[in-house]
């Protein structure tokens, strides 16, 4: 409830502040752009190493590989184990829009030396996890560079991506860091670890409004090769 | 020595109660694996449950070392009264039976022949460490294969590396055999003090189960007390699965260990040289 009058709100006031000065850019018509140009991409094999910077979290560095496929299926597989964030599992600027949005202009800046275009938008949705979505797009080459997302129950989290300097119309990343808050954590005792509570105590305190960080670098882009359905069969995520 | 040795393990092994430990292991462990490949994935979600909110993860997880650190965990504490039903038998055991009047006039020092019992006991004890080891992991990793190593220790998770987890028991095991010595030659002790091995047995538990209870329990008082409990450092086999390992807390663990292994030891020596031998 809370939160619908807060979007709500955060509407009115972006409208507000959206008609006082007039729209340079239409923010459709740049996200269009972005999606028109990644469905051209079917599918995609990457490979994959992941380096998790999550406090309470310590986990070998990882090498793993993804497939993905339009519209949303995504298979992981690794010969050990391996992490990766949810959001960062497939990064595909249509898994953000997918659901009707509302989006504004913002303004055009310089991040890492590229011009981009920041969008905001907001679901029409009442019931979407997600309250605000911002993104950083390169029109010249219709890339996302950066994605900050306030959802719920999980809080903001921001994406940043680097593109392949020698692929410069490549749309899918060559790094992306992920960086999301972490609420207080509650761990289980009694199955695998110590039951000492002293110890407990002072790490959930610790981990209160810590943020924690994964390093994910992409290489060995299979574009296009026509994956098989099959290959995403019994997929949990 | 070698030979008194080698007569003292002959007797061990010819008692029946010798084998309970090693079929009570036997039984439970197998019980412990079939019960993990029916419920083992809930156990993982359980452990797993705050990162699968925001991670999607592969691998396997539940694997022989998991099983393996769940069983370590959970038999520490109960392994210490098989070992007692052999140790506090050593000594007691030849009194109920008569046999002091036999064996203590031989030839051979009262030094040997404790000093054999107590080899004898500590041969004991590390196979059946080894047995919990071998059983374990041998069995484990015929039914689920290995992978890395997920644990919960204060607060964190730590994933270990598959090729980061096998030294790491070996050690806990070899570590875990030490703090059963201390059980046993703290059987062995009042073993020396008595002529039946039912007091030895019970006030051997009785002890191992007031420190842990005392341990446990979070009042200032009793935490104070802990540090002087040889039970605190019983368990210090899990600084061997931390990242990174806390070497120096090992070392001091395991001289404080082997240090009460040589007192009880030095004590039981002490009176069994000075015993009186009237049964």
């Amino acid at each position: 409830m809370v939160i619908t009058m807060f979007r709500k709100i955060l509407f009115l006031i972006l409208l507000c502040s959206i008609t006082g000065f007039s729209q340079s850019k239409d923010p459709n018509e740049i996200l269009n752009n972005v999606i028109k140009a990644f469905e051209e991409i079917e599918d995609y094999v990457v490979d994959v190493n992941i380096k998790v910077d999550v406090a309470f979290l310590k986990v070998p560095e990882a090498n793993a590989k993804i497939y993905f496929k339009q519209p949303d299926k995504v298979h992981m597989e690794s010969e050990g184990f391996a992490l990766m964030p949810k959001q960062g599992m497939n990064f595909s600027p249509t898994g953000f829009l997918k659901t009707d949005y509302t989006a504004f202009y913002n303004k055009e800046i310089e991040l890492n030396g590229t011009d981009v275009s920041i969008i905001k938008i907001i679901p029409l949705d009442e019931s979407s996890d997600v309250i605000l979505s911002t993104f950083w797009v390169d029109q010249s080459k219709n890339r996302i560079m950066k994605v900050e997302s306030s959802r719920k129950p999980s809080g903001t989290f921001t994406i940043d991506l680097i593109y392949p300097e020698d692929k410069p119309n490549l749309l899918l990343p060559a790094s992306l860091v992920f960086t999301f808050a972490i609420e207080e954590m509650h761990f289980p005792t009694g199955i695998t670890g110590d039951s000492n509570s002293e110890n407990n105590n002072e790490n959930e305190k610790e981990d209160k409004d810590k943020m924690g960080k994964v390093y994910i670098n992409y290489s060995n882009y299979q574009i296009n090769q026509g994956l098989s359905d099959d290959l995403f069969e019994n997929e949990k995520e | 020595m070698i030979t008194m040795v080698r007569i003292e393990l002959y007797k061990i092994f010819k008692k029946w109660r010798t084998y309970i430990g090693f079929i009570a292991i036997g039984i439970l462990v197998p019980i412990i694996q079939i019960a993990m490949v029916y419920e083992g994935e809930h156990s993982i979600d359980f452990v797993t449950r705050n990162i699968q909110e925001s991670f999607v993860f592969v691998g396997n997880l539940l694997n022989s070392y998991f099983i393996s650190y769940i069983i370590l965990n959970a038999l520490a504490v109960h392994i210490p009264f098989l070992i007692t039903l052999v140790a506090a038998d050593m000594l007691a055991g030849e009194a109920t039976a008569g046999t002091y009047r036999l064996l203590v006039p031989r030839p051979v020092s009262r030094m040997k022949i404790v000093t054999s019992k107590f080899f004898a006991g500590a041969i004991y004890t590390n196979l059946l460490i080894l047995w919990l080891a071998v059983i374990s992991l041998g069995l484990g990793v015929l039914i689920f294969g290995v992978g890395e190593l997920i644990v919960l220790k204060s607060g964190t998770i730590i994933i270990f590396e598959k090729s980061d987890v096998l030294w790491r028991f070996l050690l806990a095991y070899g570590y875990a055999s030490l703090g059963m010595m201390v059980v046993c030659s703290l059987a062995f002790l009042f073993s020396s003090l008595v002529e039946n091995a039912i007091g030895p047995i019970i006030s051997t538990m009785a002890v191992i189960i007031v420190f842990i209870i005392v341990s446990a329990i979070n009042i200032d008082l009793f935490q104070s007390i802990k540090p002087y409990l040889f039970t605190s450092y019983i368990l210090q086999w899990r600084e061997f699965f931390n990242d990174p390992v806390d070497t120096s807390k090992i070392i001091e663990s395991t001289l404080i260990l082997l240090g009460h292994v040589i007192l009880f030891f030095g004590l039981t020596a002490f009176i069994f040289r000075k015993k009186d031998i009237l049964s």
